[in-house]
Formats: structure tokens, sequence, C-alpha cells
């Protein structure tokens, strides 16, 4: 308890003198129990007022301050770094609003009086109750883990890495490049996507700073900004990346033929694969599902290979002894060994950036639309393969039957901007639509492009561009039709009846060759699995959670945790580009190399006599900052994760939890004194 | 400091030490600075209201509502209603427990707090 309080009362020019008797409360104020002086400033905030508050605490030295002033919000933190400059504890100080909750809105002057004087007294009674808090610090480290090697991850890891950090950037596939690395071109320039990328994924397969784990996904994460630990499970590629050059000699002579999920199973690959030409880093991996020295149910899938004819008995015979040596006697530089195991790496980081990408609504759950049905209904992922160089026609626009579609009907909106489905629009849509027309027109000049949209969404300053020179295009037909995902699809002979409404001419009926749908993006199948191994909250639609909507975009509940690219929610390669370096940007100013980390003050504490280990606390806490100490059965609190929102203290049954600085005691205080 | 911090004790003393109505205001839900601690405020704010009924105070006099620092308007207008809901209701009645006669009414003073 304190005996000498010093209070001081700032006019604030007249903003507070206009309406408030300040004298009168100065007066009132010297005689509340323990002030030992009152003093009155025309404007404390100044820098002549903050040189007088610091002269005159160093003359009176009270041992607590009460500033009736503006409103906190305003000004709290000047004083506070005023005293804390004086050695005095800002702690031990208290701000009293007179001007926001008193001068300004209560116009009655001696009504404005007595609530001055009720809150004056709160606060005197308060302070006297405040104790000295000392800030504290930690070490962190500055080293970045990365979760997702597509366009966002890549531009945080270089950026970070050419800042000198070390990165370890984690991606579940064999290769790098995310989905952009499988298109052709990119909308609105069309500029070639791989050409684009190809120089950005060289660097990040060879810059110093960054150890890339392909073939790799996080387990588990413990720790907090400044302090994670990281388990990351690799799995065996049984191929060394050292020693192969990527020359391709092993594929051939592998017996194994599957459909490849990389290319949308739009072609066939080997149980010993790169997903596609051009994938980077160029070293194959060995499919373990699949690879008959690994897995036994492929016989079956051996026994058809024969049965087709695409092996001979003889081979036959041999792979069914599983002892398939095939890969490795074909392998020139023997990269390849079967004896690799996954492994189990730990990595230390400071912060974690999330760049999971995305994935597509699945157009099956809309039966009238007969994806998966009708063979030639597309996706538009599974389009950009068709139309990509190192896709399943090398480029060449083609239906399954080889042949040229002589006209392709695009639907947008499939499962977005729609109750039933994804009620968000996905923003990107309408874009590669477009692109597409303008790629089916280059590649089949005479064939026919019907876009079914509901409305444009090109925002930019680019897109309005490309859409009106796409509108140019002869053989392109714009068809608004209210609800896209209403179009019906059905297989009429070798070719597609699309029944629709026009908006302008009601019912519709086309006969198309091949139909690409534009489905919704939805966040990533593993996105509620990374959620839970790192505590980050998703928003509805299941995409991670920014901290703010305006202000804190790449932010997560977590700090130290960020999101970037699709994985925050559905977006273009540019905005992705722009996420990844914000959060780069946000741990490079999170964490800087010897600078210790400042941690919260007013944090939770809990008194171990009194606690009974009921442990409700630890499952309020939003933070995970609290954990029950077996051995003497009390909870207890991380000072370093708890943020002191004190909802632990709120809700102790044996008044166990404190809150520092808000303390029962100091808030009854204050209750008591106001309603005096 | 958030809503998620309001000891329901806050409330029973404010009514004990005079106040005739009580208004917790916290941040809209989904935007706590805390997160989640303004749900933990309407969780207890519920049961509480049922308790100070017991009390003998009209539930009206509890109060929880969403202001965020943007919505100036809706302030003024929910201290105004809150004003408005009190003034009808008139001064809390604190009756010393000698003199309750009525079953169900508490007695205030007696309830200790803190
Ligand atoms: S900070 Fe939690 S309710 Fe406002």
């Amino acid at each position: 308890m304190s005996g000498r309080i010093g209070v001081y009362i700032c006019s604030c020019g007249t903003n507070i003198s206009d309406n408030l008797n300040i004298d009168g409360l100065a007066e009132f104020s010297a005689g509340l129990d323990n002030v030992s002086y009152v003093k009155v400033h025309k404007l404390l905030c100044s820098e002549e007022g903050k040189n007088f508050l610091s002269d005159d605490v160093l003359k009176e030295s009270p041992d607590r301050i009460v500033i009736a002033s503006c409103s906190p919000r305003e000004h709290e933190k000047t004083f506070r770094n005023t005293l804390q400059k004086i050695r005095f504890n800002p702690y031990l100080f208290q701000m009293v609003n007179i001007r926001e909750q008193v001068a300004w809105p209560t116009p009655d002057k001696s009504e404005a009086a007595e609530k001055a004087k009720a809150y004056l007294r709160a606060a005197v009674k308060r302070v006297a109750f405040q104790e000295p808090l000392e800030k504290k610090e930690i070490d962190c480290n500055t080293d970045v883990l990365i979760i997702g090697a597509g366009p966002a991850g890549m531009e945080a890891a270089l950026l970070l890495a050419k800042a000198g950090r070390k990165v370890y950037l984690v991606e579940k596939n064999s290769f790098i490049g995310g989905r952009v690395a499988r298109y052709e071109d990119v909308f609105p320039k069309m500029e070639c996507a791989t050409c684009m990328l190809e120089p950005m994924m060289d660097e990040v397969m060879h810059h110093e700073n960054i150890e890339l784990l392909t073939c790799s996904d996080v387990q588990d994460v413990i720790g907090f900004l400044g302090n994670f630990v990281v388990k990351i499970r690799k799995r065996a590629a049984y191929v060394s990346k050292d020693k192969c050059l990527g020359c391709g000699a092993c594929y051939e002579p592998c017996p194994v033929t599957v459909k490849n999920e990389l290319d949308y199973n739009l072609s066939n690959r080997k149980a010993i694969y790169i997903p596609y030409t051009g994938a980077l880093p160029n070293v194959p991996v060995i499919d373990e599902a699949h690879c008959l020295r690994f897995s036994s149910k492929d016989l079956d899938i051996c026994r058809e290979a024969f049965e087709l004819g695409l092996i001979t008995k003889e081979e036959y015979e041999m792979f069914r002894k599983k002892d398939c040596t095939a890969c490795k006697e074909a392998c020139p530089f023997e990269a390849i060994n079967y004896d690799e195991r996954e492994e189990i790496l730990e990595r230390k980081a400071g912060g974690i950036i999330v760049a999971t990408g995305f994935e597509l609504f699945d157009p099956s759950a809309v039966p009238k639309l007969g994806y998966g049905k009708i063979p030639e209904v597309y996706t538009s992922l599974e389009f950009e393969r068709i139309l990509s160089q190192t896709g399943p026609t090398g480029g060449n626009l083609l239906m399954k039957n080889s042949k040229g579609p002589e006209s392709v009907a695009i639907i947008h909106c499939v499962g977005s901007r729609d109750k039933k489905y994804y009620d968000y629009c996905s923003g990107i849509c309408c874009l590669y639509a477009l692109k597409f027309a303008h790629m089916v027109g280059k590649k089949l000049p005479s064939a026919n492009v019907y876009e079914i949209y509901a409305d444009w969404c090109v925002p930019g300053k680019d897109n309005q561009a490309f859409l009106d020179s796409v509108k140019q295009g002869e053989n392109i037909q714009f068809i608004r039709t209210p609800l896209p995902v209403d179009v019906e699809l059905n297989q009429d002979a070798d070719r597609i009846k699309l029944s629709c409404i026009d908006v302008s001419t009601g019912k519709r009926e086309l006969i198309v060759d091949m139909v690409i749908l534009c489905p919704a993006m939805v966040p990533a199948k593993n996105s509620r699995m990374i959620s839970e191994i790192l505590s980050i909250s998703n928003s509805k639609e299941g995409f991670f959670a920014e901290g703010h909507t305006k202000l804190a975009p790449v932010s997560t509940n977590i700090e130290g945790i960020f999101i970037a690219g699709c994985a925050q929610g559905p977006k273009d390669i540019q905005n992705t580009i722009a996420q990844g370096a914000a959060s780069a940007g946000q741990i490079l100013s999170a964490l800087v190399p010897g600078r210790r980390l400042e941690l919260e003050v007013t944090t939770a504490e809990i008194d171990k006599d009194a606690c009974s280990g009921c442990m409700i606390c630890i499952s309020l806490c939003p933070y995970k900052a609290i954990t029950l100490d077996r051995e003497n059965k009390v909870a207890v609190i991380n000072e370093v994760l708890c943020k002191g929102c004190g909802t632990c203290v709120a809700a102790c049954p044996s008044g166990a939890a404190t809150s520092k600085h808000f303390t029962e005691q100091q808030i009854f205080a204050e209750i008591e004194e106001v309603l005096k | 400091m958030c809503s998620g911090r309001i000891d329901p004790q806050f409330i029973l003393k404010a009514f004990q030490s005079g106040a005739d109505g009580v208004l917790i205001l916290g941040c809209h839900p989904g935007d706590c600075h805390y997160k989640e601690g303004n749900y933990k405020a309407l969780r207890r704010f519920y049961l509480l209201r049922k308790l100070i009924s017991q009390f003998g105070i009209e539930e009206e006099r509890l109060k929880l509502d969403w202001v965020s620092a943007s919505e100036a308007d809706k302030f003024v207008r929910t201290i105004n209603d809150m004003v408005e809901t009190v003034k009808a209701l008139g001064p809390l009645k604190r009756i010393p427990a000698h003199t309750s006669t009525e079953k169900g009414t508490g007695d205030l003073q007696e309830i200790k707090i803190g």
C-alpha cells in the first residue's frame, strides 16, 4: 500500500477546462486519502509537459502517480514511457479519462464535476494497490519454417534467405512450384508460367540458406514466437538427390503403369517417376504404393500389364517374385537405394509461414454437370494440363479420342457464389476462363467457345482490358445465365448437350464437344490437420483465418505463425506473391538477430497454495498457456505464452489465479469508489 | 483486458455498492482481441442473470452487448437505452435481511463478496 500519491491534472488546452472546473477537481483530489500533492498542467503530453512531469516526479518522489487527462488510448503509452525514462515503474501509475468520458460527453457542469470526482476517487484508491511490474525478455531463434513450396512459400523463402535467414522449406510433393508450375500461360499478359517460375525455383533449390525438404510433412510443432520446435517426417524417395542427374533411364524399364494423379489422372506414369516433364527438382521418386518391391497388391497391376501385352511372360514372372530391380539396374549413376527409410527430422525456428495452397471444389457433387461420367467434362486444373506442353497431349488441344474439339463451353462459378456450396467468389475464375477462351482460339482458331457466366469479376488495372480484348474474338460467345451450377450436361452420342437459361433469350441448348468447369477454390485437404498441429484458427470456409481482415491479412491468432497465398483464401498469383513477401516482412520485423523478445507484462499468475488442480482454467485458456503440474497437482502458467486476457482469473473457483495489474482488489477498489 | 476477465463477482460488487444497473460491453463475436473472451463473458452472463433474479434483482438491470471501437452511434444508443431501462425500473431496492418478508428476496448486504 502506498502513502504518497502524486496527482497530475491536465486541462488539455481548454478541451477539458472548458467544461470542468479544474481547480475544484484539484482541491477535491488533494483531500483524498494518501494523496500528498496535486499539480495542474495545461498540456501534459507536450514536450514541455513531459519534461515538467519528469522533473516534478523526481523532485517530489511520490510512490504512486495518477494522471487525469485524456483517454488512455491516446496517451497512456506516452506517460508510461516518460516515467520509465526516469526509472519510475510505469505500473505504479493510473490514468483517469476526464476528457472523452467527462468533459466532452457531459454538458452539465455540475454533473461533469461529480463524475470527474468519482473517477479520481476510484483511481486514487486503485493505484494504491498497484504493484511494480518488470518487463521480461527472452532470446529468440531467427530461423524460419515454411510449409508449402508454391509461389507464396518460395517468395517468402527467397526473401528471408537473401536477408541471411536460415529457411526450412517443407514440401509434401517431390517437386516445387505448386500448381502454377503445371500451368501453360497465365493471365492477363499470357506469360509462360514455367518460364516465369523457373528462375525462382532454381534459386530456391540452390540457395545456401534454404534447406529444401521435399516429400515431407510437418508432424508436430511445439513452442511460441522465437522458439518453435518442429518435427518433420521425410518420406523415403529411394533416389539420391546428389547422385541423380534426372536422365530418366529408370522409367522405361519399370514394369508398373498407373494413372498419374499429379497430372490429374490424364496420363500414365511408372512406379518410379517424375510427375511431369520439367518438374523441379528433376529427381524421380519411387511410389511405394505401386512399386513391386514395396507393395504386394500391385501384382494385380503387373498381371494386367501382362494380359494387355505390355510386358512379356518372363518379365511378369520375374516381377512376380517381387525382387524387381529394373530401375536400379537401369540407373547409370547408382542413384537408387532401396534401403532408404523414412526419417523424422527436428528443426528449430522462430517463425512459421503456412503456404499450403488450395484445392478445387469437386464438381461431381453436382450430378447435373456430369463430371466424372461424361469423359469430355474437365475441371479447370485438368484443362490447364491439356493446354500445357508438358501435359498429357503435349500442349495440343485434343479430346480423349485424339481429335480437336469443334466447340468448347466454359462454365463459370461452379460451386461458388452459391449458398448451397460455397457462398464466396473465388475471384480468379472469370480471368482464367477468359484465358482459356483465348488459348482455345489460339490453338484451334475455328473452334467455337461459349463462356457461360453469371457476372463478371475482373478487378485490377490490367484485367478489364484483357476481358475487352478477349471479347473481340470472333468465335467466342458469352451466355449469361442466372446460376451456372444449374446448367445441365448430357452425353449426346459422342458430343455433349448443354441446356441452360440464357437471361436474354430464355431456355437455350447447345451441342459442344468439350466442357470446362470453373469450380470454387476450396481449402487444401490437409488444412484442418495443419490447424490442429499449429493451433491456428480457420475461417468458416476452412481456409486459415487471418489476424484481421484489413490490418493483419497474413497474421494468425498465434504470434509468430503467418499465412500466405491461397491457404488464407482464394487469390491470384500476384496477390499470392504479395502475401508471401508480406509474411517474410512480418518475420523480418518480428525476429531480429540479437534482439530479445519482450514478453507481455500483465500476465496471469497462479497461487500454488490456493490451486486445487481442478483444471477449469486449462480448458479455458485460448493460448494453451496453462498446463497441469502432475506431481503437485496444480496449474502452471507459461509466462511466455500468456497474453493476459484474464479469462482464467474470472473462472477460477478457488481464487488462485490473479491478473497482474488487474487484480480483484484493484478492480473492487475502483467499483466501490465510482459508486460511492 | 477483455470482457472475458469480467468475474461475476464484479457485477455483484457493483450492485452491492449501489449500482442500479450494470452494462457489460465487449467486442463483437469473433473480434475479441484475446480470441474468445467475449464468448466466455456471454456464458457467464446467462448464468449470472439467472442468479441475480434469485436475489430479487430484475434481470433487465444486467445487460450484455457488443460494441466495437468504431461504433460510436451504437455505443451511445446502448447506453441511453440502458439508462432508460434503469430509470423505468427505479432505484434498486436493497432490503436488509431482518425486514425481508417475501420468500426468495435475497439480502444483498449479507452476500459476502470478495
Ligand atoms: S478483447 Fe475480449 S471482448 Fe474485447
